[in-house]
């Protein structure tokens, strides 16, 4: 039997290139969407990931570090390391600083970590130039995309801090770039206050002994203990809150992410409905020019059948050449995103099947037109 | 009913509207039209022509009366079968006032779409198609879409596309209104040469004067009914 849908297209290839070519488009935005989705769950997971922690140990009620403010002593990373099943404990700190550049000041996420420790969150694969912390003050590790050097001098709090390493992809789950500071340099910028403040705190009685705090104290856990347990009796024994990597993860995909996966899920599908009423409208008008054809085929006796099919076959040829395209376009295009974009393959699969069902739902419009066609149309003027 | 009539129609009634909106069309039309006969219909504008022919060809439904194609009663103040699209499909061919070629198909694929919907294998179709091209001797444009065909030749072309499904009859609306006198007469010369060597009943809508003579019988609808002519008579229009 005569391929009427191929042969159509082929009638009018150009215009039918150019019009999947215009939903394609479309399309390519609902990957990028997804891969802007995918993007901050992969930001998100960097640190946690490179940090390579199994327990977070926080501040007790709070969803610490990274979700809510968290402050525990520094010396409770001893208690925990002498807890049954614990390989290695060490303390952090995380926080927001800006740092002064010539240009414009760049707002980064900084980690402060025992240079001495046994866990270290720089994750030497990623690290492009330069080295890790050697010394206990006034060095910093910091991302590419922050536009220092090696050797810069960045002025912080007091002091000024020299760049000894530099990074590639690193950025916090906030979508910030992350830099690197020993423990010593980041308790003093969180928490030591000025002179003058230390001062007038003393001559009210308050003492200044908050320097030693720090944010989270991370560890692992020997073979053969279960993470699960180990972390239980922390929570029982020490008062505090007590994640493991898993829960971490969750909380920030899960939480932080949250609403803006919502957003982002919501934009997604407005814009499959958007193409699907598109396709639906191109179908629509592609049935009316073909209208005088329709009634000759009825008015021959050709079945409805025979003409749906049509009908919806270029439905479907329509939804997958703009697949195709709208995956050329989102490939082309996501690398020029300021945030990271990933298009992961399962989720090209999936925007297909929803493409195939969006199309066969728009060639009802097209099919609803076949069957109301009036044969006699076809004789007389 | 006789084996030589390809259609025969009894008391036929077309009415439009209702009660004070009730428009009478055809009324009481009785007639019998022979294979291989070549019946020119016609009429005023707007007298019930097309009406008529569509009512002939399945597509509009009468209100009263009875239809006969070939054997089979298709119509006795309802229609006989469920499917009339099947009875155009394996009985009736129709050629309009333009040709109305499907666009994007060649010309092969037009005539043979659908002898191929009627389940006739597409090799046979395309056999068929090339003899009736060569036939109507236009088999070198085969492979030429319509728009690269002169507005004779696309007229043969749906004169092969009607006769492609082996019909009883033909039904023509208009064939040779777009077409200058000695292209419609040539077109008429091979309805008539259809006609007699395949046996075929045709019915031909025409205002054209210059086809009458070419034709058996005139078929006029006056007065709602059906009066017959010869075709050699005068002042018929």
């Amino acid at each position: 039997m005569i391929n009427l849908a191929a042969r159509d297209i082929e009638h009018t290839l150009g215009k039918f290139i150019v019009t999947a070519m215009g939903v394609g488009m479309l399309l390519g935005i609902v990957l990028i969407m997804i891969g802007v989705y995918r993007g901050m769950v992969a930001e998100a997971e960097i640190l946690l990931n490179d940090i390579n922690a199994d327990l977070w140990i926080v501040q007790e009620n709070t969803m610490g570090p990274f979700a809510e403010s968290s402050r525990v002593h520094e010396d409770l990373k001893n208690i925990i390391f002498v807890v049954d099943g614990i390989d290695k404990s060490e303390a952090m700190t995380f926080q927001n600083i800006q740092l002064p550049h010539e240009i414009k000041p760049v707002r980064v996420f900084a980690v402060g970590y025992d240079v001495y420790g046994t866990i270290n969150p720089i994750n030497k694969d990623r690290l492009i130039a330069g080295r890790v912390l050697k010394t206990n003050h006034y060095e910093i590790v910091v991302t590419d995309k922050t536009g220092f050097k090696l050797e810069d001098k960045i002025k912080l709090g007091r002091n000024f801090y020299t760049v000894v390493g530099i990074t590639r992809n690193t950025v916090s789950s906030g979508g910030d770039p992350l830099v690197y500071i020993s423990l010593k340099d980041a308790q003093e910028l969180q928490f030591l206050y000025s002179n003058k403040e230390i001062h007038n705190n003393e001559a009210r009685g308050v003492k200044n002994s908050e320097s030693l705090m720090v944010n989270t104290v991370l560890a692992t856990i020997k073979d053969g203990y279960d993470v699960n347990e180990v972390a239980q009796s922390i929570r029982k024994w020490q008062h505090k809150n007590v994640y493991t990597a898993q829960q971490q993860k969750d909380i920030l995909t899960k939480n932080l992410i949250e609403k803006s996966s919502k957003q982002i899920g919501l934009f997604t599908a407005i814009l499959v409905v958007v193409s699907t009423i598109i396709i639906a409208l191109i179908i629509y008008t592609m049935t009316l020019e073909k209208m005088k054809e329709i009634a000759i085929m009825k008015l021959m006796g050709l079945p409805n059948s025979l003409i749906i099919n049509m009908i919806i076959k270029e439905t479907l040829l329509l939804g997958i050449f703009a697949f195709i395209f709208g995956n050329i376009f989102s490939h082309f295009t996501y690398d020029k995103f300021p945030k990271l974009v990933v298009l992961e393959i399962p989720d090209a699969w999936t925007l297909f099947g929803v493409i195939i069902v969006a199309s066969i739902l728009a060639s009802f419009v097209g099919v609803k037109k076949v069957i109301s066609a009036d044969p006699a149309q076809a004789i007389g003027g | 009913m006789n084996q030589q009539i390809a259609i025969k129609v009894k008391n036929l009634v077309k009415n439009f509207g209702k009660d004070e909106n009730l428009v009478k069309v055809i009324e009481n039309a009785s007639f019998e039209i022979k294979k291989g006969e070549v019946v020119a219909l016609i009429a005023p504008s707007g007298a019930g022509k097309t009406t008529l022919l569509m009512m002939i060809g399945c597509v509009i439904e009468p209100t009263s009366g009875e239809i006969w194609l070939g054997e089979d009663m298709v119509y006795k103040d309802k229609w006989m079968a469920k499917d009339t699209r099947r009875i155009r499909r394996e009985k009736i061919g129709f050629i309009f006032q333009a040709h109305y070629l499907i666009p994007f198909l060649n010309v092969l694929e037009n005539i043979t779409l659908l002898p191929q919907a009627n389940k006739v294998s597409e090799k046979d179709a395309q056999k068929k198609a090339m003899e009736l091209l060569k036939y109507l001797e236009i088999d070198d444009k085969a492979y030429n879409m319509s728009s690269q065909l002169s507005g004779g030749q696309n007229q043969r072309v749906a004169i092969a596309r009607a006769l492609a499904n082996n019909p009883e009859i033909i039904l023509a609306d208009e064939p040779t209104a777009a077409l200058d006198g000695e292209r419609a007469v040539s077109v008429i010369k091979m309805l008539k040469k259809i006609a007699s060597e395949q046996n075929v009943a045709i019915i031909t809508v025409t205002h054209d004067e210059r086809i009458l003579p070419y034709c058996d019988r005139i078929m006029k609808i006056q007065n709602r009914g059906i009066v017959f002519h010869d075709s050699d008579e005068k002042q018929i229009l």
